[in-house]
């Protein structure tokens, strides 16, 4: 069943052949740039304006983007599966112990790999018997696997094994060894600890994941006994697990190191401070980011007031245009286009301004440089969005000057 | 050519009036008011036709509604009462968008101060005149040179419109008004930036141009300039107040001799 349509009847439409005004695109953007390129100085002053908001939210995400890059490198090369066992308070408050059997019964966790106990002593070190001073550093006797349970470096010498933990020695960490005026190991230097000279036979590198023990000197167990009368009880314990069961790992330490109070203690992992400066960076990160959209606005306003001034001046051009038969639209169109090119210009300088400032700043920091590839995307869509956002007032009051009045003489 | 043998010539063969085709132009009782107390009446009451072929003068004091009567017939303005034909087209029933079509295609226009892109060179300027018909750039650029060529400018295609000087710049302009070839070129006050002797030699221009069939109004305060034209309408206090027709027009302007 067909219906014949009402107009099938009519007569055949006439449509009488009326001129009708068209610009081609590529008119189109030769006309909407053609502001910008009659005025070369004007053009990148306004530019540059927005270019300054484009740079430094550039600059900040890059920035940022390479420094985390360089702390989740950090991260990775330090690993995440080292676990930092501590006595925490008792429910009075008081500084607990931990049992002196813990280290044997943390070992015997089947996903831990390696844990090492250090006791810290009630005992002073100084550079010698005559200085008062001890620079805030601790003494820790040591046990000798725990260079490899931190995965610690030497700068100089070498660390405690069964010999020297026998022996008044003494391994510094790095800010103990800075603090105590011993860069290196010429002339065999001693310390003072507990009224006794100790030689010193390594200097560790920085430890990043464990600053407690670039602040320490560690000694043998057994010297300690030996030489101090000191008694050995475990105050802290660092252990490696595997990094799959980490966490079913860090919720049995507790209760396996002290079974009667395993409230007394402290189970943290040393990468997760890390991984928190990282999101700390976020926060001032926002706060660059907004100050940068702040001046990327004040970019958009100047090209607004640019472009206002422009369609101010340039009324013979708009009547001229309209007497040759452009439509409002194509008015409108050209103001836009000219608004949202000279933001783009803008965009783009900023962006290798941007780039280039996060690749200075990364270089000097040793950071790995990484630029994300969608805030130089980001930049340039925004600068372009701007531009055409700033480029509508001005791009409709020139749509609307009346003709007539524009081609007047204005002499 | 030059304006004194084109009135010669046009005193020896006078112009067949084509009462066949439309006249390209026919105003009916055009008023243009202004809201003021009292309204202030640019124009009132016009009537006004011109066939294909005329050259017209329209001439009138300062503020006796000569440019706002210019400006309805280009479609730049509207009346506030009256009719405007173009070709027969009835431009009060058009659309913004359709006037700027008619106006891209059949209204050429000159003006006093030229109103040439003065970064852009003389070729580039006499081709926007085709630029919102979309006539692709390559057509555009080869009409311009012609057109330029007939103004007597084929040298100068390629001078920036800063570069060239008074006569040479309205020339430009002028090129720019027909070389979309439109059914009429309204120049307003052409040669109102000239000294006399650019003066007289665009409106010999001009005279050669109708000689070859271009419609033309132009609008002058000057009468003696408008004396010379085979039309003249004069135009005081918004109304039309003479439309002498000289077949045999003898009178030269001063500026010419």
């Amino acid at each position: 069943m067909t219906s014949i349509p009402a107009t099938a009847t009519q007569h055949p439409h006439v449509e009488m052949q009326r001129p009708r005004s068209k610009l081609r695109a590529a008119d189109a953007i030769a006309t909407g740039t053609h502001g910008l390129r009659s005025r070369k100085g004007r053009t990148l002053l306004t530019a540059i304006g927005i270019s300054i908001g484009i740079a430094s939210m550039i600059a900040v995400l890059g920035i940022s983007a390479s420094s985390k890059a360089d702390l989740i490198a950090q991260i990775d090369r330090l690993g995440t599966n080292l676990l930092h066992v501590q006595a925490g308070n008792d429910l009075f408050g008081d500084a607990a112990q931990l049992p002196p059997e813990s280290p044997t019964m943390v070992r015997r966790i089947g996903p831990v790999d390696q844990a090492s106990s250090v006791s810290a002593l009630d005992t002073d070190v100084r550079r010698n018997k005559y200085v008062e001073d001890n620079n805030g550093l601790d003494v820790f006797a040591a046990e000798t696997h725990l260079y490899s349970t931190l995965e610690a470096s030497l700068a100089h010498g070498r660390f405690l094994d069964s010999q020297t933990s026998t022996i008044p020695t003494v391994v510094l960490g790095a800010v103990a060894a800075q603090r105590l005026g011993i860069n290196n190991l010429q002339g065999a230097p001693v310390v003072d600890i507990g009224g006794r000279n100790f030689a010193v036979i390594g200097i560790l590198n920085t430890l990043t994941l464990n600053p407690d023990i670039d602040r320490a000197v560690l000694i043998g167990n057994d010297a300690a006994e030996t030489f101090l009368g000191a008694e050995i009880v475990p105050t802290a314990i660092y252990l490696r697990a595997n990094p799959e069961h980490i966490e079913a790992v860090r919720d049995v330490l507790p209760p396996t190191v002290n079974p009667a109070d395993p409230n007394e203690v402290t189970v943290s992992r040393p990468s997760d401070a890390l991984e928190a400066r990282a999101e700390v960076d976020k926060n001032l990160q926002n706060l660059l980011l907004g100050l940068g959209a702040v001046a990327l606005i004040v970019g958009g306003v100047g090209i607004a007031n640019v472009m206002v001034i422009s369609v101010l001046e340039r009324r013979g051009e708009i009547g001229l245009r309209r007497a040759l038969g452009a439509t409002r639209t194509h008015i409108a169109t050209q103001f836009i286009l000219e608004s949202a090119t000279l933001a783009t210009l803008g965009g783009i300088i900023g962006t290798i301004l941007g780039a280039a400032v996060t690749y200075t700043y990364a270089t000097q920091q040793n950071w790995r440089i990484d630029i994300p590839i969608e805030a130089l995307a980001l930049g340039i869509t925004a600068a372009l969005a701007l531009g055409a956002l700033a480029g509508l007032y001005p791009a409709t009051r020139a749509a609307h000057l009346d003709p007539a009045e524009a081609v007047r003489p204005t002499t | 050519m030059s304006l004194t043998r084109f009135l010669r010539h046009r005193a020896t063969t006078p112009p067949t009036p084509q009462e066949a085709t439309p006249p390209v132009l026919e105003l009916v009782d055009i008023a243009k008011h202004y809201p003021a107390s009292p309204p202030i009446k640019a124009l009132d009451g016009v009537s006004l036709t011109v066939h294909p072929g005329e050259l017209v003068g329209i001439v009138g004091a300062s503020g006796s509604g000569k440019s706002t009567l210019l400006n309805i017939i280009g479609t730049l303005d509207r009346p506030t009462a009256g009719h405007a034909y173009i070709e027969g087209t009835a431009v009060a029933e058009l659309s913004d968008a359709d006037r700027s079509g008619l106006r891209a295609a059949r209204i050429g226009f000159v003006f006093q101060q030229f109103h040439l892109l003065e970064s852009s060179t003389a070729v580039s300027n006499v081709s926007n005149g085709l630029l919102y018909q979309g006539v692709p750039r390559k057509q555009r650029t080869r009409l311009a040179i012609d057109a330029l060529e007939r103004v007597g400018l084929g040298h100068r295609v390629d001078h920036r419109a800063a570069k060239l000087s008074g006569g040479e710049r309205q020339r430009v302009a002028i090129a720019r008004a027909i070389v979309a070839d439109p059914a009429i070129v309204l120049a307003d006050e052409p040669t109102g930036n000239l000294d006399s002797h650019t003066s007289a030699d665009i409106l010999t221009l001009l005279g050669d141009l109708n000689a070859d069939g271009t419609t033309i109004l132009i609008i002058t305060h000057d009468q003696d300039l408008a004396s010379a034209f085979p039309r003249r309408v004069t135009v005081n206090d918004g109304r039309i107040i003479d439309d002498h027709q000289t077949q045999f027009p003898t009178l030269i302007p001063a500026a010419t001799q």
